[in-house]
């Protein structure tokens, strides 16, 4: 029994294979996008796992400082305090130690040839290098650095400015600007990079000095004389070392590293992932639309199978083997086409400045299993209902063509409306009330959103037929008969209609919410640069999340010309238990540069161990001005602290507030601003601190002062990028939408033969035939576009309204995101209307006629 | 018109291959009611070559479908050999066409990816049979298609679909074969073999073959010709010729 089905199956798909491709590569880019998003993040995490087993290959042991507090985030080691560099002396007399290397990893940048910061993609770091060392580094030019006057770079970036062996070559730390002589180049085992990032390495002596260590390090390397005594002098290390200095020995920090980049890697995968399950929910539209129409046109031969005998259960198994196989061949040329994947996606991410390394490809089994799971289900579960129906077929409709499908009309409507509102209810829940943290989020967000597409795809076959009547009059207008023929063709099949378009709908749906989303970002941020930032000027790192150093702002608020400057510092405290993001500001010039809308107490009073914070953290933890309260700092130091003052606006980014010199006093940690402000003084304009202001920058290539217009328009243009990003994962579901309506036309022409044929007897010539095709493309994709602009619209508010205030608290629309994609529809219905288009007017008349 | 429902059931030596019994098919209600079939009771013999004949409309393709159990009736009954298919679920009626029913059709008898070969054998491979491979080959001599047993439909001239068409009827050696004009899309050289062919199979292999047709012409190859009008049997003839047949029709439903 099962030997003819399958026969039927695989006969059927050799002879259909036109159209049955489009399923093929609806089904491939689903997969490949899932597929690739687990190559890329197995591709990273194994390349990580070998940069860091690399790096760390001649090193048995690393003392550091123990972290003050659990942190679960991932700045990780950033928040480890400086050691005392002493403590290395005291590990030199240690029975089986063998080498003990300071070692120190701190901001350093290099500078090009006109003097400014050279930008990368990947970060920049000053490290120090003596040659022999540890560092399971590799010299591949020149010599190691001896002296003030010596560095040496990575051979990427000395090779990427051009740097040659001999050159000088200046650079920047958080201390000063230093020129030097370029005596080496190093790179890892076999390449030339370290993982992608900018390497400033000095001998011991100058990178204490010139990256502002103040005698302390970040770590101590240390090598054992006899590896299987690790344990033994790992404890006689360990009993060396004062309080709050931990001894990890190399598989510790391999794992740490592993875990802490991993986390980074998984985070950004579960955001692949999110676009890869949007492309195969998508794919199943088309797989589901095809499948629906082909069975249509096949209904005598179904019918004819059930009237020789074969029974329902076959006939639906037939439906069924054909769907598998084809989710077969999608699904392995997806999995492979994930490795082309993950690279277009590295090639993505790059181009808006991500800085991927390069990485090998890792095609895991368990990207296999999942990539297979994900297009045969995906294939099985569209094909589930036409499946069913073909089965419905009664045996007589082979000899009663007339005979086709009933119609489950009435159902559909109380259908779509339920699933629209459960999916709605989930949505609305998930984001507002969210239950269950991260999952139920997902869960209820992601699953609400689905059932909500679902739903509104069944509801949009109601009202497909008047809509697009409506949509197609200007274009029956234009182009008189074809035009109109398009029209009426789009309104005649509402459920083919709204399930063709539905693909596209959902593309443009996310693409909308995203607009919304980020138009309302920018807008919050204007709105928090008027309201909150009282200054002129904003001042950071060249390079985006580089720190500065102090006297940036020192010197700048020194200025006549400038009233107020401020430097902003980050650093976490534990207060009741948890470690918090607090912002370290100047209190006596803050209340000139930022409006935090104070409720009680003085921003003034900041000066010593006293903190303020925002109303609701305040709310939570019962504080009032004047409390006392426990706070524990990164150098694991506990303090009593005030509550100085409560405030009411945190759109800032902190809800809690430190004074710069109480920071000071509680981290060894560099001096580093992360932010600086500064405000023009009275009768100052524009032009006059402008150029006062550039007059110091220029000797801080490091950090850059922008206007607050000029630094709007930087976040606009970053937030900009981001849509654009957006916008570019889901290409691939939009690139699978365009192709149903595509293929949808193509199959309706197929249908239409013989009414094309009478048209064409009957004096339509071939470029009005072309014309109307071509015009039904454009309404079918302009109205998913429509409807996916109102329900994107939709979730974009409720989505923005969902995150915090202080993220965003003005809601704004774009009317160009809107006009862009509604032409861009045009353009996808043109596209798609290419190859239907060719079909219907190449058609011999006398053949189409004829046909039955 | 009888008002007993239960009909006398047929027996196994009963000479009827197939029969209707009072059978009545309406569509629609109210005005719009259509009685396709108005109280049909006829039975076709086993070995038999037997033609329905009448005009458009007349019912003759309705009682085929439920003679064949493609249709059901509103009322009344229809059998095939000792079985009632209004007891039949659509399993086992799927079956019953399967193994007890052969098919002709008027056009699209064929699934046009398969090949002749593999469209005689399908009822078997549907069975999950091999069928009796020595008759097969006896059909398949018989019917003349030896050379193009590999060719697909779309390679077959119309003649030749329909004679892989009664192969496959005759194939899985059914109790009886329905044809519904299997004529009618063909000229009348071609037709006329088709004709003799199905005339032979009766004649030589012993089949039973009931025909809808309303080609006088068609009808006349027949052992026995039933007529039909406004979904009632309006008298038969036996072993006619044409212009009998012909004469017939012109009074039909008068």
């Amino acid at each position: 029994m099962a030997g003819s089905t399958a026969l039927i199956a695989r006969r059927s798909i050799r002879a259909r294979i036109g159209r049955m491709i489009a399923i093929i590569v609806a089904v491939m880019a689903g997969v490949s996008f899932v597929s690739g998003s687990f190559v890329l993040a197995d591709s990273l995490k194994r390349s990580i796992d070998d940069f860091i087993s690399e790096l760390v290959q001649n090193t048995d042991l690393i003392v550091r400082a123990e972290r003050a507090f659990d942190q679960d985030d991932f700045q990780g080691d950033n928040a480890r305090e400086p050691i005392p560099i002493e403590i290395a002396d005291d590990l030199r007399g240690i029975p089986g130690v063998d080498v003990v290397e300071p070692d120190i990893q701190r901001n350093a940048s290099v500078l090009n040839a006109d003097g400014g910061v050279i930008t990368t993609t990947g970060p920049q770091f000053g490290v120090v290098w003596d040659g022999e060392s540890l560092a399971g580094v590799t010299l591949k030019e020149g010599r190691k650095p001896s002296g003030a006057d010596e560095l040496v770079l990575d051979k990427a970036t000395a090779d990427r400015e051009g740097f040659e062996v001999g050159d000088t070559v200046g650079y920047v730390t958080d201390v000063n600007i230093y020129q030097a002589t370029l005596v080496g180049t190093i790179g890892t085992a076999d390449t030339d990079s370290l993982f992608g990032a900018t390497i400033v390495a000095l001998d011991l002596p100058t990178a204490l000095e010139h990256y502002g260590a103040n005698g302390r390090v970040d770590g101590i390397n240390i090598s054992v004389v006899d590896e299987s005594e690790l344990a033994t002098v790992k404890a006689a290390v360990q009993s060396a070392v004062p309080g709050g200095i931990e001894v990890v020995d190399r598989d510790e920090i391999i794992e740490e590293t592993q875990d802490s980049i991993g986390q980074f890697i998984n985070i950004f995968q579960t955001g692949l992932l999110v676009f890869a399950f949007v492309t195969a929910f998508v794919a199943a539209f088309i797989i589901n639309n095809v499948f629906q129409i082909t069975i249509g046109q096949r209904l005598r031969e179904l019918a004819l199978l059930r009237a020789i005998g074969a029974n329902t259960r076959q006939v639906k198994r037939l439906i069924a083997t054909e769907a598998l196989g084809i989710g077969v061949i999608g699904t392995a040329i997806g999995v492979f086409g994930g490795i082309a994947v993950a690279r277009l996606i590295i090639a993505l991410f790059n181009a808006i400045g991500a800085g991927f390394p390069p990485t090998g490809t890792v095609l895991l089994p368990r990207t296999i299993i999942v990539a297979t799971i994900v297009g045969i289900g995906v294939t099985m579960l569209s094909v589930l209902i036409p499946a069913r129906r073909a089965a419905k077929i009664p045996p007589v409709a082979a000899m009663q063509p007339q005979i086709g499908f009933q119609a489950m009309r009435s159902r559909r409507l109380t259908a779509g409306v339920t699933m629209a509102l459960i999916g709605l209810a989930a949505f609305l829940v998930g984001m507002f009330v969210q239950p269950g943290g991260g999952l139920g989020l997902t869960l209820l967000g992601g699953g609400g959103v689905l059932l909500l597409f679902l739903g509104v795809t069944s509801l949009t076959a109601t009202f497909a037929a008047p809509v697009t009547r409506w949509l197609g009059w200007p274009i029956a207008k234009m182009f008189k008969t074809p035009g109109k023929l398009a029209r009426d063709n789009v309104a005649r099949a509402p459920r083919r209609t709204s399930s063709s378009a539905a693909a596209l709908m959902i593309g443009v749906a996310l693409v909308s919410a995203a607009g919304v989303f980020a138009s309302s970002l920018r807008n919050t941020l204007v709105a928090t640069l008027d309201d909150v930032v009282q200054s002129d000027y904003i001042i950071q790192g060249a390079n985006d999340g580089a720190t500065f150093p102090t006297t940036v702002t020192d010197e700048i608020g020194a200025l006549p010309e400038i009233e107020a400057a401020m430097p902003i510092q980050i650093t976490r405290v534990e207060i009741d238990g948890d470690p918090r993001g607090f912002a370290a500001i100047d209190p006596a010039v803050a209340t000139q540069l930022v409006d935090v809308d104070l409720r009680a107490g003085s921003i003034e009073n900041l000066a010593d161990n006293a903190i303020a914070v925002h109303t609701e953290s305040a709310d939570d933890l019962g504080l009032e001005v004047g409390d006392q309260l426990e706070a524990k700092f990164s150098n694991q130091e506990i303090r009593n602290v005030e509550v100085a003052a409560i405030f009411g606006d945190n759109s800032f980014g902190s809800n809690w507030f430190i004074g710069l010199d109480t920071l000071a006093e509680v981290t060894a940690a560099p001096d580093a601003n992360v932010f600086g402000f500064a405000k023009l003084a009275d009768g100052v304009t524009p032009e006059e601190g402008d150029e006062a202001v550039r007059g110091v920058m220029e000797s801080f290539p490091q950090a850059k002062a922008q206007s607050n217009a000029e630094f709007i328009q930087e976040q606009e243009d970053q937030i900009n990028q981001i849509l654009l990003l957006i916008t570019m994962l889901l290409a691939f579901a939009i690139i699978i939408a365009v192709l149903g309506i595509s293929i949808t036309l193509a199959l309706g022409v197929f249908e239409r033969t013989r009414e094309i044929g009478l048209l064409r007897a009957v004096g339509m010539n071939r470029r009005q035939t072309r014309r109307s095709v071509r015009w039904e493309a454009v309404i079918v994709s302009v109205f998913g576009a429509l409807i996916g602009i109102v329900l994107g619209t939709f979730l974009g508010v409720v989505l923005s309204l969902a995150v915090p205030d202080n993220v965003i608290s003005e809601l704004a629309f774009s009317p160009s995101i809107i006009v862009a994609i509604l032409i861009g529809a045009v353009i996808a219905g043109l596209i798609a209307a290419l190859y239907p288009s060719f079909k219907a007017s190449n058609m011999d008349v006398l053949e189409a006629i004829a046909t039955e | 018109m009888t008002t007993d429902l239960a009909p006398p059931a047929p027996t196994s030596d009963s000479v009827a291959a197939a029969g209707t019994v009072d059978a009545m098919k309406i569509y629609g209600i109210g005005d719009a009611e259509v009685r396709a079939l108005d109280g049909v009771t006829v039975a076709f013999e086993t070995g038999k070559f037997t033609a329905i004949m009448g005009p458009s409309g007349s019912g003759k393709s309705t009682l085929l479908h439920c003679l064949a159990g493609l249709d059901g009736l509103s009322s009344g009954a229809t059998y095939i050999g000792d079985t009632y298919l209004a007891s039949l679920d659509d399993k086992q009626l799927t079956e019953l066409r399967r193994t007890k029913v052969g098919f002709v059709f008027q056009a699209f008898n064929l699934i046009p990816t398969l090949t002749a070969d593999e469209n005689i054998r399908l009822p078997m491979m549907l069975g999950g049979e091999d069928g009796d491979a020595a008759w097969i080959d006896q059909v398949i001599t018989t019917v003349g298609l030896a050379d193009r047993l590999h060719h697909r439909p779309n390679e077959l001239s119309g003649g030749q679909q329909q004679r892989v068409a009664v192969a496959r009827a005759l194939a899985s050696q059914p109790a009886i074969i329905f044809a519904d004009e299997p004529t009618g899309n063909l000229d009348s050289t071609t037709g006329a073999e088709i004709l003799d062919f199905m005339r032979r199979a009766v004649r030589e292999l012993g089949q039973t073959i009931v025909m809808v047709t309303h080609d006088p012409n068609a009808a006349s190859y027949a052992d026995r010709v039933v007529f039909m009008a406004d979904g009632k049997i309006d008298g038969e003839l036996s072993e006619p010729t044409s212009d009998q047949i012909f004469e017939r029709m012109k009074t039909l439903g008068r």
